[in-house]
């Protein structure tokens, strides 16, 4: 007999599986995005090097942004959502297990692409590996306050979602160009810590929050 | 005590105390800007450095301190609402944040007014400055929540669980940006002590409180205005308007 919890797991990864656009769509974005900075600021190296940490680090945080929506509007669109609600299962594994999800198939091929496309963009191998590093522990704070907006807007995905999440995100982006910045000097381990600390915090509020915002509509 | 918070949550009570007291507290508060700025403009000695155009302290640090306050009251209303479920809370958020945009914009504005001759430039990329840009951002996005929902109660539900998280990120953003930039001169008035000579810093703590007394009256009045649209229908509100034929 497997658990609710595991079933959900499985049912999600089918989901995205099934729908190349949940998947692709940020993929696609991704890789356009990158594309453009060279074409607008010219292909020098040094200068690209300079950049390539912070293009990589943007681009990757708006391409999140289309995936938001994937969250919970389904569930709550075909009255799974209600079904869930009236379990009395736990909700907050729940909510973790369905971000989790989302993540793997949205943020994690864009961490493996990025280490792609660090050597397009002249970035040294180490801080590419240090950038790896920081998308692996950055990128679940964009997913939960993704799902956040996504779970607050649920009956209309509007830009309204994303202006909330981009300002609170800040922290991780700042965080994780910083250590980039210095992957010459101990201090990046000071930033990676710092970013893991913010990474583990957010857990906790964030679902919980999510679950609020996902019960103003059953009210 | 318990009974006058218990009253002053009720909409009809605060709405008559508003309605007494705005036209006093307006004034008041007019009165207290005007001998502030008037102070410092007029009679204030001139800085050794800055020269004249330091004056302008009179607008900017009392607008960025209202603005930051207005979003911490905010983020204790939003606590208020999440665990009581007093609407009055929510009144009070949806009410502010439009007032906390408008002080964030003036203290960015006065900033670059001030900035240029000083500093050399309208705007620099600095920790202080992003922040409060930041907070200009978050203010807006609480806003555009307010007509996200068909209903009341889903909209008071979400800004407050918006302005909590926000505000518990507030901090941490600070911090983060802080260790990215800085160039702005530290708080020169702390609890402990002020770098700033008293013959400066009393009128400038009288504009500060002006501001803060200003805020307070525009804030009840458009709390009233935010009661009267949800109240509309309520016998007490009908009764209000009969009274004034």
């Amino acid at each position: 007999m497997k658990s609710f919890y595991f079933k959900t797991f499985q049912r999600d990864s089918k989901v995205y599986l099934s729908r190349s656009s949940s998947f692709l769509g940020p993929i696609v974005f991704f890789l356009i995005t990158i594309t453009l900075y060279p074409l607008a600021f010219g292909s020098d190296e040094e200068k690209l090097a300079e950049l390539s940490a912070g293009i990589i680090w943007i681009s990757i945080l708006l391409a999140n942004l289309l995936s938001h929506q994937f969250i919970f509007n389904e569930d709550y669109k075909d009255g799974s959502l209600d079904l869930v609600l009236a379990s009395g299962k736990s909700l907050f594994l729940w909510a973790s297990i369905k971000i989790f999800v989302n993540w793997c198939f949205s943020s994690l091929p864009l961490i493996f692409l990025s280490l792609l496309t660090s050597f397009m963009l002249y970035l040294p191998f180490d801080a590419a590996l240090i950038l790896a590093l920081t998308l692996f522990l950055g990128t679940p704070i964009l997913s939960m306050f993704g799902a956040l907006a996504g779970a607050l807007t649920l009956e209309r995905g509007n830009i309204v979602g994303s202006s909330i999440v981009i300002p609170m995100c800040l922290p991780a982006l700042i965080l994780g160009i910083l250590a980039i910045q210095s992957y010459k000097n101990e201090e990046v381990l000071f930033y990676i810590f710092l970013l893991a600390a913010f990474l583990f915090f957010s857990i906790p509020i964030l679902i919980a929050s999510c679950l609020g915002a996902i019960r103003l509509h059953f009210e | 005590m318990r009974q006058f918070f218990n009253q002053l949550i009720s909409f009809p009570y605060f709405f008559k105390i508003a309605q007494i007291s705005f036209p006093y507290l307006f004034l008041l508060s007019i009165s207290v800007i005007l001998l502030g700025v008037l102070w410092g403009v007029f009679f204030s000695p001139v800085d050794v450095t800055q020269g004249e155009v330091y004056r302008i302290i009179y607008l900017h640090v009392p607008a960025a301190s209202v603005a930051q306050s207005i979003y911490y009251t905010m983020v204790i209303a939003s606590v208020t609402y999440l665990i009581w479920r007093i609407k009055m809370a929510s009144v009070f958020m949806i009410s502010m944040a439009p007032l906390g945009a408008i002080f964030t914009f003036l203290a960015l504005f006065t900033g670059a007014v001030w900035g240029q001759p000083t500093w050399g430039t309208w705007w620099v990329w600095d920790a202080r400055l992003t922040s409060t840009l930041i907070l200009l951002i978050l203010y807006l996005a609480i806003i555009s929540l307010f007509s996200s929902f068909d209903r009341r109660a889903s909209i008071d539900q979400a800004v407050s669980i918006v302005v909590l998280i926000g505000g518990i990120n507030l901090p941490i953003i600070k911090l983060s940006v802080e260790w990215w930039n800085t160039l702005h001169q530290s708080a020169s008035i702390t609890l402990s002590g002020s770098s700033i000579d008293n013959e400066m810093l009393i009128p400038l703590l009288i504009s500060i409180l002006g501001f803060y007394l200003y805020v307070t009256a525009i804030g009840m009045r458009r709390m009233q205005v935010e009661i009267l649209k949800r109240e509309i229908s309520h016998n007490w509100v009908k009764r209000i308007f009969q009274e004034k034929k």
